[in-house]
């Protein structure tokens, strides 16, 4: 690792101060990103801001039902909180499909949530990426495009998925995210916190420089509803998605009175896909209806060279999480 | 159960390598398990590719120079003063300034669990920590884990079961394996423990030995209290 | 033999340093005022550097020197000769000149205080290349612009052509397997110091011997003034045994500083610069009978080398001897693409030649209308019709035989898909496996010690295979000694020399010369005892009435301890050296086995695992019950990745190493275990190959796994993956065509 300037702050207001609007600092939360990609050159801040100390470890219902988390919470507590487990189980278990034990002891909410790509030819260093480097291209779309490659918000410039298990529930769930920055503090919409690559790949998150986020607050939860988190992926454990797919569902009798789909390891941000929600309300639950609602998740999709498969694969993450939520009567929440 | 805790005269009082005012993971060894975990004498000298490390001195590395930031980390129980850069990494800070080398570097990138440590009682990568970050912590390594002959019930596990090939990832799998044996939140079954395990490779496959290695620490350790 | 130790399971003797984090790995050796080397990488994959931009890293802290090709000591190329002891795979030095040969190449090395200055300083070294747009990226590529070579290790027998047509079945298909790396927990590794003409490197080697001799040759100095120590290396499966660019510019760098340098190879140059499996294309051709025998075999293979070196994978190297068939031919076939030198992977030859040849088996039994386990207890081979020799053992009827019981093969419908269970399409496959049995010179000193120890040496290696058990098993097994007063020391050319730790060797090659110096050591005792000081004086030492059991010697009913021998006498030790032959040439020496595995194929979710392996291997006599199983299982899972998960990718369009991390080379994690492996060891001792009739262990387990789940997933899916990995994609239906770019 290159050299840099070390900080620590007490407070997210000192912790701004320190960072200030400069494009290169960094905070440093549980540092399994930014230590990692600091290790390999592509991230260089010369001043870390250690924002570890502050106050941010707490998990807290609201009046209004919803759950605010923050920013310090690891991804271990978040996941075996007795809260998140009961009403928001596709969180706890996209969480637990995350990573592994010793990093989620680490990673924490807010830096889950500012994960960067793992496309390797952002992390080489060296080829065309218009994410590293703006308009020098993009290597991706013609090179090796298989396992951490998106078909679904894919530009010219960049097609590079968002890594994150914990973001694809929290798409389906509806959160928001608070931020403290130069200018105070702001809430930023979860749908709207990721961007898409467009023609302005370089950025990824809609946060302005300097700001920290400090929580993530939960939307409450859909009542009686049920939920799941489903992650497919070559190996058992330890590897990002290759699709999964994040589904909360109301039933009555049969019906299908409200649906949430996200879709992890096929987009290049955590993809809620919407259109499939509102094709499932209403429906009859069953093979036809998954089916064609998860055809209609990965309508306008553009497979790539060695990516194509996941087409079918998001898919079918879609249908086999409803049928095992639908299947199962003791999966119902709150 | 109690943090340290007495088995009815056969048993032996685990040792605390840290402070024992702290919530201890380390559960009481039962008098079978001691007797296979005293290490014969001879065990000091095979196979010697150098001596016997020397036990680890408290460092005071005095004054910082410009650049650095003084920290204190407290090592198996040993306290620590010691002056690092920013960007030096607690993995590298261990083995190369405090010479316990006995956790690995694998791959350097949170990629292979073979330099999983505790730091207060949590099992982490060490290679992605800055030192700086862990000022006032409490690491325990490998190397505390026993304390002179007298094995970890998870050590004297693996040595029985052949859980280990090379043995390179091995630190890191028994601090996995500790840390997940005091979690109540894993559970015990085999699958339960695999997926726990599986942030530490072992290329060399010893994957059902480590498993039945964890799974006879489990039953010593409960046994024990 | 019932009681004897060889056999059993001791646990390991050096397990308890392994436990505690004791066992001293390379890069864990600090001598005193010791430097940090980190090296720069070239990011073309054809080319030459054309200059480096060296100020900003000169002025990072720390900085000690920077080398690269124009500032690099003159050094001599090694001859690469194994018989003279001093083989390397890639002949070409680091910064011999500013050419570019593949990408992850050194180009240069900084050289500082602390590991953390090295690797910043390293990112500040500006290179640049003239790059040239031809790199060869891949097999396809490198066969197209500029054909093969000829590789050795071919045969041929009769006709194969001309028995192929109009035989009654036959088969034509052609098989790939990727690029393999091997992976080895430790990263390579080295600490170099120089005492003026003296150099002592510790390496994570499989070969110190050999690595001595290399670097005897590069440097110009005597093998006397070099010293490598190994004693406990983090695996190397083939990429550790012979030196690696790296050793060479570590040891040139300590030298000019003047201080001992420790360079760790970074993991993603793991896949670059030490080695890998290379791709292979294997064409087979079969034939066979109305009775489904074997007429015509043909396994013809190419795959890649570097443009530096020829390696061959001899991937039909099991083909010749495995089967019975009067018409065979093998042959092997190189090409070169821009990837840094191939070495040997664990079961070099035989892991990408037996996924061709049992699938291609599998195939031809299905074309014959035979069961496949029928099919190949039909066609094994009596004899090895290659080198026309008798097996020394062969049980590999009986392997296969008692691992289909135990799987329950019988219980398989043949129907493709027809076994289900949920959610799960069940497959059963099978394969068998075959590795040659390799016994080398080697020599070994034993020391029976005053103070009831014994003292043992050998320049060999542990891997992790249990080399250091197993040993002191042997001098205990002739000398009575318990294991505890038994000390083995390995890994450290100033011992007597021993073999490399590869290609299953080192049992059946160690273990003699072992016994050898313990008896000579007892010779000696025998002549302390009977001299003219002795307790036994006047006797003849050699007469067989004098014995030596449980650390007594005896004559005549009286017995005397071996260490009041030597304290009368006032003696330190009674020593043996011994120095052993290679394996004679009256039989063709092999190990068998065969693999039954399960696999599950979920259609809904397309996930495929393994969920259950019963394999037989019949490798002589085992030497620790405990160790051996583990390389078993531990292939086992290797295969599993093999078959499943692992393929270095390079992009197509320049070379490029694409995920060459452990992150994106997907290898088996815990979670991948199958729920039930079952290693029966036949334990049938080979006593033509050596007294122990032991044939060594660690390839077998992985030959063949590939072919076996490739085969259960035929079974299960329909679909025949003729191309590694068996990704899921491969199995899919519905999968969009995309227009390649």
């Amino acid at each position: 690792m290159r050299e840099f300037d070390y900080a620590r702050a007490d407070s997210p207001r000192q912790a701004v101060s320190t960072h200030g609007r400069s494009e290169q600092a960094a905070y440093l939360a549980g540092g399994t990103t930014l230590l990692d990609l600091v290790k390999i050159d592509i991230m260089r801040p010369d001043q870390v801001v250690d924002i570890n100390r502050l106050d941010l470890n707490q998990i807290e219902t609201l009046n209004d039902g919803r759950t605010r988390i923050g920013a310090l919470v690891t991804n271990t507590a978040l996941a075996r909180d007795d809260r998140i487990k009961n009403e928001y189980a596709v969180l706890s278990e996209a969480l637990l499909s995350g990573a592994t034990t010793q990093l989620r002891n680490k990673a924490t909410t807010a830096g889950n949530v500012m994960q960067r790509v793992r496309c390797p030819y952002f992390r080489d260093g060296v080829s065309s990426c218009n994410k590293r480097e703006p308009g020098s291209g993009c290597a991706a779309i013609k090179g090796h495009n298989r396992s951490v490659h998106a078909v679904l918000g894919t530009s010219e410039q960049c097609i590079a998925t968002h890594p994150s298990d914990m973001c694809v529930a929290m798409a389906a769930i509806g959160a928001t995210v608070t931020v403290e920055g130069p200018d105070g503090q702001r809430d930023i919409g979860f749908l709207d916190f990721h961007l898409l690559p467009g023609d302005t790949p370089e950025r990824e998150h809609a946060l302005k420089p300097g700001e920290l986020i400090t929580h993530v607050t939960l939307d409450a939860p859909l009542e009686n509803s049920r939920s799941g988190y489903l992650k497919l992926r070559d190996r058992a454990s330890y590897q990002f998605a290759l699709a999964s797919s994040a589904v909360i569902v109301t039933l009555e009798g049969d019906t299908i009175t409200n649906a949430r789909v996200a879709l992890g390891g096929v987009g290049t941000k955590p993809w809620r896909a919407l259109e499939a929600e509102k094709a499932l309300k209403g429906q009859k639950i069953g093979e036809a209806s998954f089916t064609h609602a998860a055809g209609i998740a990965f309508k306008g999709a553009t497979p790539y060279a060695h990516n194509a498969f996941k087409i079918p694969l998001g898919q079918q993450a879609i249908v086999r999480n409803l049928t095992t939520l639908t299947a199962q009567e003791d999966r119902r929440t709150s | 159960m109690s943090d340290h805790h007495n088995n009815e005269g056969l048993g032996v009082e685990t040792f605390d390598a840290r402070s024992p005012s702290r919530r201890r993971f380390l559960k009481t060894m039962g008098a079978s398990s001691l007797a296979a975990a005293t290490a014969p004498a001879w065990a000091q000298i095979a196979q010697a590719g150098q001596q016997q490390k020397e036990p680890v001195e408290p460092r005071d590395d005095g004054a910082p120079a410009e650049g650095e930031q003084q920290i204190q980390l407290t090592v198996n129980g040993v306290a620590h003063t010691l002056n690092v850069k920013p960007n030096a990494v607690l993995l590298d800070v261990l083995r190369d300034r405090l010479m316990l080398t006995g956790t690995k570097k694998g791959c350097d990138q949170g990629q292979c669990g073979a330099c999983t440590l505790l730091v207060n009682d949590t099992a982490i990568n060490s290679c992605l920590s800055l030192a700086v970050s862990h000022d006032g912590d409490e690491i325990t390594t490998i190397e505390g884990l026993s304390q002179g002959d007298e094995l970890h019930p998870v050590q004297v596990a693996f040595w029985a079961h052949d859980a280990y090939q090379c043995g390179y990832c091995t630190s890191g799998q028994i601090m996995s394996a500790v840390a997940i044996l005091n979690d109540d939140n894993i559970g015990s079954d085999d699958a339960s423990v695999r997926e726990a395990m599986s942030g530490n490779i072992c290329r060399c496959g010893a994957y059902k030995n480590i498993l039945a290695a964890v799974q006879d620490a489990r039953g010593k350790m409960e046994g024990a209290s | 033999m019932s009681d004897s130790i060889i056999g059993a399971g001791p646990k390991r003797i050096d397990g308890q340093r392994k436990v505690t984090g004791a066992a001293p790995y390379a890069a864990d050796h600090h001598p005193d005022n010791m430097a940090y080397g980190y090296g720069v990488f070239s990011t073309i994959a054809r080319g030459t550097v054309t200059g480096l931009d060296l100020d900003a890293a000169r002025q990072s802290p720390g900085v000690i020197d920077i080398f690269h090709h124009d500032h690099f000591p003159e050094l001599h190329r090694s001859p690469s000769s194994m018989a003279q002891g001093n083989k390397v795979e890639e002949t070409r030095l680091p910064f011999e000149d500013n050419q570019v040969h593949y990408e992850g190449q050194f180009v240069a090395l900084v050289v500082a205080d602390t590991f953390e200055n090295a690797r910043a300083a390293a990112r500040k070294v500006g290179v640049s290349y003239q790059r040239d747009d031809n790199a060869i990226a891949n097999l396809d590529q490198g066969v197209k612009a500029h054909g093969t070579q000829k590789g050795q290790g071919n045969h041929e027998r009769g006709d194969a052509a001309g028995n192929f047509d109009g035989a009654a079945h036959s088969i034509d298909v052609t098989y790939t397997t990727p690029v393999e790396n091997h992976n080895p927990m430790e990263m390579h590794a080295s600490v170099a110091s120089w005492e003026g003409d003296r150099l002592t490197i510790f390496e994570s080697s499989q070969g110190v011997v050999q690595q001595r001799g290399a670097l005897s040759k590069i440097f110009g100095i005597p093998q006397e003034h070099i010293r490598v120590e190994s004693p406990f290396i983090g695996s190397g499966f083939g990429s550790k045994l012979w030196m690696w660019p790296h050793a060479v510019a570590v040891s040139a760098a300590a030298r000019e500083i003047g201080r001992p340098v420790q360079l760790v190879v970074p993991r993603q140059q793991m896949f670059t610069t030490t080695g890998h499996r290379p791709e292979t294309r294997q064409r087979m051709r079969l034939a066979t009978d109305e009775r489904g025998r074997l007429v015509s075999l043909r396994h013809e293979s190419i795959n890649t080398t570097s443009f530096t070196d020829q390696y061959v994978e001899t991937c039909g190297s099991v083909t010749k001897s495995l089967y019975s068939c009067p018409n065979l031919l093998v042959s092997h076939e190189t090409t070169r693409v821009n990837r840094g030198t191939p070495t040997s992977m664990r079961a070099p030859g035989a892991a990408p030649g037996l996924f061709a040849l049992e699938s291609a088996i599998d195939e031809m039994a299905l074309a014959a209308g035979v069961d496949p386990l029928e099919f190949r207890m039909n066609n094994y081979a009596t004899r090895d019709e290659s080198q026309d020799l008798d097996f020394s053992s062969n049980h590999i009827r009986e392997a296969t035989e008692k691992a289909a019981e135990k799987f329950g093969w019988q219980d398989r419908n043949p129907e493709v898909g027809s076994m289900r269970d949920g959610h799960e399409i069940i497959g059963y496959g099978m394969a068998a496996c075959n590795w040659e049995a390799i016994k080398r010179e080697c020599e070994a000193r034993v020391s029976l010690r005053a103070d009831g120890t014994a003292y043992v040496t050998c320049a060999t290696q542990d891997i992790g295979t249990g080399t250091y058990t197993i040993i002191a098993q042997t001098v205990s097994e002739l000398t009575g000694l318990p294991l505890e007063k038994i000390t083995v020391r390995l890994g450290d050319t100033s011992y007597p020399k021993g073999p490399i730790s590869g290609g299953s060797w080192t049992t059946a090659t160690t273990l003699p010369a072992i016994a050898a110096a313990t008896r000579e050591a007892i010779k000696e005792l025998k002549g302390y005892a009977t001299g003219e000081k002795g307790d036994f004086a006047g006797v003849d030492s050699d007469s067989d009435s004098l014995t030596f059991e449980n650390g007594q010697l005896t004559h005549d009913g009286q017995s005397v301890d071996y260490v009041d021998v030597l304290k009368g006498q006032k003696l330190a030790s009674a020593d043996g050296h011994a120095h052993t032959q290679g394996a004679d040439d009256k039989y063709s020496y092999r190990s068998f086995g065969a693999h039954f595995v399960e696999v599950r194929w979920d259609p809904g979710i397309s996930n495929l695992r393994v969920s259950r392996v019963v394999s037989a291997i019949d490798v002589g006599r085992v030497i620790n019950s405990m160790t051996a199983r583990n390389q078993v299982e531990g292939a086992i899972v290797m295969g599993l990745g093999m078959a499943h998960f692992e393929a270095t990718e390079y992009d197509a369009r320049n070379g490029r190493p694409v995920n060459n991390n452990y992150a994106e080379y997907v290898v088996p994690v815990h979670a991948d275990q199958p729920p039930e492996v079952d290693v029966i060891l036949l334990d049938y001792p080979d006593l033509a190959f050596n007294e122990f009739g032991a044939r060594g262990i660690g390839e077998i387990g992985i030959t063949g796994m590939a072919a076996a789940v490739a085969n259960a997933v035929y079974h299960a899916t329909g679909k025949r993956i003729r191309d590694l990995p068996i990704f899921k994609e491969k199995l899919m239906e519905n999968v969009p065509e995309v227009q390649s770019a």
